[in-house]
């Protein structure tokens, strides 16, 4: 086991190169750098890193192509940068198993934090209970309460929850949300995952309109805001 | 450039004349020519000579067989009339050998008279038949020389590349057909233009000019009145050209009395049908390419749009995260790492300086804001790009070699900027020294940039020489438009060329004749 966690940069711009170097060394990493999609696979492959940083406007192949064949062999975390102009590409890298995205431009503190929630240990068992802002999920009893008392979820609705609050902090696409809850014939029912998320606001935030829990990703998905703090 | 089909225009086609209709002067019932009647008398006295000869020998009957054919050959060779006098004269030279008493016209007996009737009737029978034959074979003639003349015509016109064309080879075949001048108009302004005429050089009277304003407004034939009436010579006929008016063409009158008129008519509006679809042709060809044209323009103008937001986000990328990295992990990071953080930001922020100033540059001369020319050193400029340059990138080699130079109108800041943006271009993509040249070239002051790059990829060179600023080839990035622009705003022009083992850009400019 390494000392410090390892982070593999994928990104053809020398200057992004550079100063992700100096703040994830900065932060705690190790990094090691790639500039095409082909010296990030023989990087990933040869190295094992922890987490994969991968700038989708690559010279050599697309984010969606480094990702499928990064899947084939390895099931390390990845986080892309995208730029405006990349939205479908960024939704086909998350669809296809990429952990989370940044927008570019970005700060380095956004960066760290989504990287902080794709370096915790992926939960294995429903076993735990998350209370998260005097909410408390039980995961196990399929119960849910706010301030002692019991808030009343259709096992749909706590499906989902459970698969927004089980990633917390990491996006979720549609694709993924529709596939574990509904299943796969239903991947593309967008505006059905949009009126169950629209319940369970009702029932879980605090102020519906303003939501504090489930944050939207425009055109990509869903998002259980991670308290810094930690869940119990 | 686009690949036409082989259907180049055949230059034989070019020096080729159209086929002549037969003239129409050879009718069976025309005046007999001189020679006509000349051959007729000369076969009578030869009949007649050998007829006297051979008197002892030949009986009556078959002499006057012999003086019957000589009219028969006649009538078929020369004509009704040449006939009818062939029949008479031989008659009378019959009678005055054979029939008694001989040596006199006198007809004495009864059955002479029938002869006489016999001789006119086969001479009259064969010199029509004859001459109806003679009709068709000129009729089937003429036929085939419109046909001709038709395929011709429809084999130039497939051929064509512009209107200018199709009014020269129509206006050719029209002179044929009428056998007088014709004319082309176009549309221009708020009247018709004479645009095209043959025989080169014909003017139409302001009356034909009238009718072809009445063809042209009303958008049917204006036809020359029958000879001897009052009005234009002239017969014209607007064309069509998908639907809105195209050019009027007009032909000299066709001759009343001529039986092949009809034929001449109709080939006419054949090939005035013709002339219409291949301007048609051409129109949608234009159209077509237009079309091409603005979706390459659209296509340029998106992976510029691309390469732009991507030059301007990386460095907006690289100063966000590095100013959030200070801030936020300052503490932690090492001196020497802070000063890098802080020379990244610099050097993105100037990149970023750039970029925008490049932008707000082609904005400018892509709107067509005029310059503001004053009288200025052209060295000068260049040797301030240099040194601007050299700060950018302070490990390149630039060498700036300019002599004393003319004075030339000119806005320095423009001048400057272009030359910054090709010393820039040959930093980018070329290896080794680059040299920094003014001279003079005749009339031309020369301000070059001289690498040992292998110099630009054909398509954005064959771009620099085109008119248009839009449209440069993806890969020619932001630098060589606003170069070219600044040329041509000048009004000069930018021209790419090897030089050795290099390549060498080259700004000219005109020297104002004062300053020369």
């Amino acid at each position: 086991m390494r000392e410090r966690q390892l982070i593999l940069v994928v990104d053809d711009e020398p200057q992004i190169q550079r100063f992700l170097g100096h703040a994830l060394v900065a932060a705690g990493y190790d990094i090691c750098l790639a500039g095409s999609g082909a010296e990030a696979l023989a990087q990933a492959m040869a190295q094992e890193p922890d987490l994969m940083i991968l700038d989708l406007g690559l010279p050599d192949m697309n984010g969606k192509e480094v990702i499928e064949r990064l899947r084939l062999r390895l099931d390390l975390p990845v986080i892309v940068l995208s730029a405006h102009d990349q939205e479908m590409e960024k939704i086909m890298a998350l669809d296809l198993g990429a952990d989370d995205f940044v927008p570019k431009p970005f700060g380095i503190g956004e960066l760290l934090a989504r990287m902080r929630a794709c370096l915790r240990p992926r939960r294995t068992a429903r076993t735990e209970v998350i209370s998260q802002d005097g909410l408390l999920i039980d995961l196990t009893a399929h119960q849910v309460s706010r301030d002692g008392e019991l808030l009343r979820l259709t096992p749909k609705e706590f499906d989902l929850l459970a698969a927004l609050a089980g990633n917390a902090g990491r996006v979720m696409t549609h694709r993924k949300l529709l596939q574990l809850v509904w299943g796969p014939a239903h991947v593309d029912d967008v505006p059905y995952l949009r009126v169950f998320i629209g319940q369970l606001r009702q029932k879980l935030e605090r102020d519906p309109a303003r939501p504090e829990l489930i944050l939207t990703e425009p055109g990509v998905g869903y998002r259980w805001a991670r308290s810094e703090r930690g869940t119990a | 450039m686009d690949k036409r089909p082989a259907l180049a225009p055949d230059p034989a086609m070019e020096s080729f004349e159209p086929p002549r209709l037969p003239p129409d002067d050879r009718r069976w019932m025309t005046t007999p020519r001189p020679g006509g009647v000349l051959g007729a008398a000369l076969l009578l006295a030869l009949v007649a000579l050998a007829a006297g000869q051979l008197r002892e020998f030949l009986p009556e009957n078959v002499s006057i067989l012999l003086f019957l054919t000589a009219v028969l050959i006649n009538a078929a060779a020369f004509g009704f009339w040449v006939g009818i006098a062939s029949a008479l004269g031989a008659i009378a030279a019959f009678n005055f050998l054979f029939v008694e008493p001989h040596f006199t016209l006198h007809i004495s007996r009864p059955h002479d008279l029938v002869t006489v009737a016999v001789f006119l009737l086969a001479a009259s029978l064969t010199g029509l038949l004859a001459g109806r034959l003679r009709e068709q074979v000129e009729a089937a003639k003429t036929r085939a020389a419109a046909l001709e003349m038709l395929s011709q015509a429809s084999a130039e016109l497939a051929a064509v590349t512009g209107p200018a064309e199709v009014t020269r080879i129509v206006l050719r075949h029209l002179n044929r057909l009428s056998e007088g001048p014709a004319v082309a108009l176009a549309p221009q302004g708020n009247g018709l233009h004479l645009i095209a005429a043959l025989p080169e050089g014909y003017a139409p009277e302001p009356r034909e000019l009238d009718a072809a304003d009445i063809a042209f407004r009303h958008g049917r034939a204006e036809l020359a009145p029958a000879q001897g009436w009052n009005g234009q010579r002239l017969s014209f006929y607007p064309l069509q050209v998908e639907g809105s008016p195209g050019p009027v063409l007009g032909h000299a009158r066709l001759a009343p009395d001529r039986r092949d008129r009809d034929l001449r008519e109709r080939t006419i509006e054949v090939m005035l049908r013709q002339a219409e679809q291949a301007l048609h042709r051409l129109s949608l060809a234009q159209a077509a390419e237009a079309e091409r044209r603005r979706a390459a323009a659209e296509e340029t103008r998106a992976a510029l749009l691309a390469s732009l937001s991507h030059d301007l986000r990386t460095p907006l990328a690289t100063i966000l995260g590095a100013v959030t990295t200070l801030r936020e992990l300052g503490v932690t990071l090492p001196p020497d790492s802070q000063a890098d953080l802080l020379a990244a930001i610099e050097e993105e922020a100037e990149r970023l300086a750039r970029y925008v100033e490049k932008l707000l540059q082609l904005t400018r001369l892509n709107a067509g804001i005029a310059a503001q020319m004053t009288w200025v050193d052209a060295g000068d400029a260049a040797q301030a790009a240099v040194a601007r340059a050299r700060r950018a990138w302070p490990d390149a080699q630039i060498l700036a070699e300019t002599g004393d130079l003319p004075m030339i109108r000119a806005e320095a800041g423009l001048l400057e900027q272009s030359v910054f943006n090709l010393v820039e271009n040959a930093v980018k993509y070329a290896p080794g020294p680059i040299r920094v040249t003014g001279t003079v070239d005749g009339d031309e002051l020369v301000l070059a940039v001289l690498d040992h790059g292998p110099g630009l990829p054909p398509a954005v060179a064959n771009w620099l020489g085109q008119d248009g600023l839009t449209g440069a080839p993806a890969g020619a990035g932001l630098g060589l438009p606003i170069c070219k622009g600044i040329a041509r705003t000048l009004g000069g022009r930018l021209t790419a060329s090897r030089d050795g083992a290099g390549a060498k850009l080259a700004l000219r400019l005109p020297i104002p004749e004062a300053a020369a």
